[in-house]
């Protein structure tokens, strides 16, 4: 999600005539699209701003930071950064950077869609301490765009990331989503599938459909658009007529909202990525109570029997979150068979840290960080074991790869299969970057494969 | 159709339960809800917020929460502080702590509530008259079972376990484990986890399906 926000955010900003730099010392603006999800992330954000505060000494900078920020760094990045906005005011931020230095009473209660409310909730102490009292506050700010609204510039030109949702309702406890996006809004469909339809015609090999919950697309709307199964059965059926070779992709979704005709969507649709994500966060039922996670093991085990059903070959990923609040050895077990029954492909797995702003980080988290590294040793090697048995099944079979890049191997290049299992292959020949290729799979290690390249696309 | 964000609910009441518990009644203003359903409500000058189950039915020309004051919290001393025509903030409704209107009229229910957790079930007993339902709340104290005579007295069990003025004298474990449920009950709990997590186990021993139990965890 950040990574699509972060695009648009350029796209203004080369519109305002900024060029990308990728080197921080060389930039005369430069910010941060934050996530709140896990505190390391933040923490980075304290330290890049205390360096860049120094820098400022030396020159002029203006720095900026948005994306997903938790009420309390919002208050103190007002006083770190030159400008704090929320992405739905990106349309605004040419505005606030021509006015830098003055940071808007919109930017500050950006959260609120009411002009009273704006004057009621922006004491003028507060008004006068920030500057802005000469400034008026923007009239239409529940007219603000989403972030979506602004055409953004692709970084990639074989890879893009579409946002179709934004926000989340589920408010798990271990979270803070809710209270930094607020709540599921859905992306007009029209606009979706204009864009993929453009991303398509420009020849972009992977497309990944972007939400905090990203099927529950369409259930803000009521009806008004299409429901997610609708939207990846229009894009697939657009992406198989267009005689195009691209995988279409969505995540993160969330169990509870996991209907069977999506499965049978993607499985009708030769376009639409055989891989699904699909967090499960713990294996037992009354740790998924108290991460209020809004689905049982029993609907999990369900949506995972569709998938198998109807999309035999299909690969699943998750999160896994051990050590969180009160999970016990039994609880930690019952995780471990979850890896084993469903032999997840791919498991994001991590040691549980509260989460400032989220619910659950008020409770005391009491299972001690040793025993959480213990844990996450354990289950790492739990999915190794089951993820190596998909990967085995690869060896001296020929399989299509989209080449993403250089290896970390010396004249290796890497990419992935249709199931995002990584491959890697001898060849210098960067122009393969961003095609399709087929290769030989020669060896294989729990999460990747390596092999001979047999044969690239031929461009015509 | 607008999607709204926060907005400003004029208060239109306070009704003191306890020292520390009371209803805060605000202007409607269109918000849409089912009833279960919750909202983040903050006071307008602050920035955080907390997630409130709505109170009342989704038939009134208001809304209802149900507060209990947390010692040096940030939310609810300064909520307690408001009074009728200060405003609150409040975004939209939001939840899955609901009934279906499928099994609205032909299953019997079993609320199970701790402290303020009963404030869904208000809500619940409110909107559909004609429920059939059980309600076990665990309090402290008598005086806890809030607004109690909006239930049947034939349906509300107050188990206080630090005085002997309700119903039962214990928890509410303690009034399951002498009041077994049918196995096709479907089963509502909403409170402190810990109550969730022992509920949970007495309804499983007694035969009532994982599928069929719901909770909501207050925080």
């Amino acid at each position: 999600m950040n990574q699509a926000d972060a695009e648009r955010v350029q796209a203004v900003m080369a519109k305002m005539g900024y060029e990308a730099t990728e080197k921080e010392e060389d930039a005369n603006v430069i910010g941060i699209i934050a996530c709140s999800v896990r505190q390391k992330a933040i923490d980075k954000v304290y330290s890049k701003i205390a360096k860049w505060n120094k820098w400022k000494n030396k020159r002029n900078l203006i720095t900026f930071v948005s994306g997903c920020i938790l009420p309390d760094d919002h208050e103190k990045f007002l006083k770190l950064f030159d400008l704090v906005f929320d992405m739905k005011e990106l349309a605004t931020f040419p505005a606030m950077l021509s006015q830098y230095g003055v940071t808007t009473p919109v930017s500050n209660f950006g959260r609120i869609n009411d002009d009273e409310l704006i004057k009621a909730a922006t004491p003028a102490s507060t008004a006068e301490k920030l500057g802005f009292s000469g400034l008026k506050p923007a009239s239409k700010v529940a007219a603000a765009p989403q972030t979506w609204e602004v055409e953004p510039v692709y970084n990639s030109s074989f890879e893009a990331f579409i946002p179709i949702q934004n926000g989340c309702n589920k408010f798990c406890t271990f979270c803070a989503v809710p209270y930094t996006r607020g709540r599921e809004v859905s992306r007009p469909s029209a606009d979706i599938i204009e864009e993929t339809r453009n991303l398509i015609e420009k020849g972009y090999k992977s497309i990944t459909l972007l939400g905090q919950n990203v099927n529950s697309y369409g259930l803000d709307k009521k009806g008004e658009e299409l429901s997610f199964a609708q939207l990846l059965d229009e894009l697939g059926r657009m992406a198989d007529d267009s005689g195009n070779e691209v995988w279409i992709y969505f995540t993160s979704p969330h169990p509870r909202d996991m209907s069977r005709d999506v499965i049978e969507a993607i499985a009708r649709h030769h376009s639409l990525g055989k891989q699904i994500h699909l967090p499960v966060q713990s294996g037992d039922d009354k740790v998924l109570i108290r991460m209020n996670r809004k689905h049982s093991m029993e609907r999990y085990r369900e949506v995972v029997g569709w998938i198998h059903e109807l999309i035999p070959s299909a690969t699943l990923f998750t999160d896994i979150i051990v050590g969180f609040t009160g999970e016990t050895e039994e609880q930690f077990e019952n995780t471990r068979a979850a890896v084993r029954e469903f032999k997840y492909n791919m498991a994001y797995i991590a040691m549980y840290s509260p989460r400032p702003g989220a619910a659950a980080y008020a409770w005391q988290d009491d299972v001690p960080h040793a025993e959480k590294k213990r844990r996450y040793a354990i289950l790492t090697s739990d999915l190794e074991a089951v993820a190596i048995e998909h990967t085995q099944k690869l060896e001296g079979e020929t399989v299509r790869v989209l080449v993403r890049g250089k290896d970390r191997k010396d004249d290796f290049l890497s990419g992935h299969t249709e199931g995002k299992i990584t491959v890697r292959f001898a060849s210098d020949d960067d122009s393969l970057i961003g095609s399709f290729v087929d290769v030989k799979i020669e060896s294989v290690r729990p999460f990747s494969a390596e092999g001979q390249l047999v044969k690239a696309e031929v461009e015509i | 159709m607008q999607k709204r964000s926060f907005n400003l609910h004029k208060i239109t009441d306070k009704r003191d339960l306890t020292d520390s518990t009371f209803v805060l009644r605000m202007e409607r203003n269109g918000l849409e809800f089912l009833p279960g359903q919750h909202i983040q409500v903050g006071p307008p000058n602050g920035i955080h917020t907390r997630e409130y189950s709505i109170y009342n039915a989704p038939s009134d020309d208001y809304l209802e929460i149900l507060v209990r004051e947390v010692e040096n919290g940030l939310v609810t001393p300064a909520l307690k502080k408001l009074v009728a025509g200060d405003s609150v903030v409040i975004n939209d409704a939001v939840g899955y702590f609901t009934i279906e209107e499928a099994v609205k009229q032909k299953k019997t229910f079993l609320f199970v509530a701790s402290g303020t957790g009963i404030s869904p079930f208000h809500s619940f007993v409110k909107s559909y008259p004609g429920l059939d339902y059980r309600l076990i709340h665990g309090i402290k104290f008598a005086e806890e079972a809030y607004e109690k005579e909006a239930y049947k007295p034939s349906r509300y069990a107050a188990c206080t376990s630090q005085d002997e003025g309700g119903d039962f004298h214990g928890r509410v474990t303690g009034w399951l484990e002498q009041n077994p449920v049918n196995s096709d009950t479907l089963c509502y709990l909403c409170g402190n986890c810990d109550m969730i997590y022992d509920v949970y186990d007495i309804l499983e021993k007694q035969g009532v399906k994982s599928s069929d139990i719901f909770t909501e965890v207050y925080f």
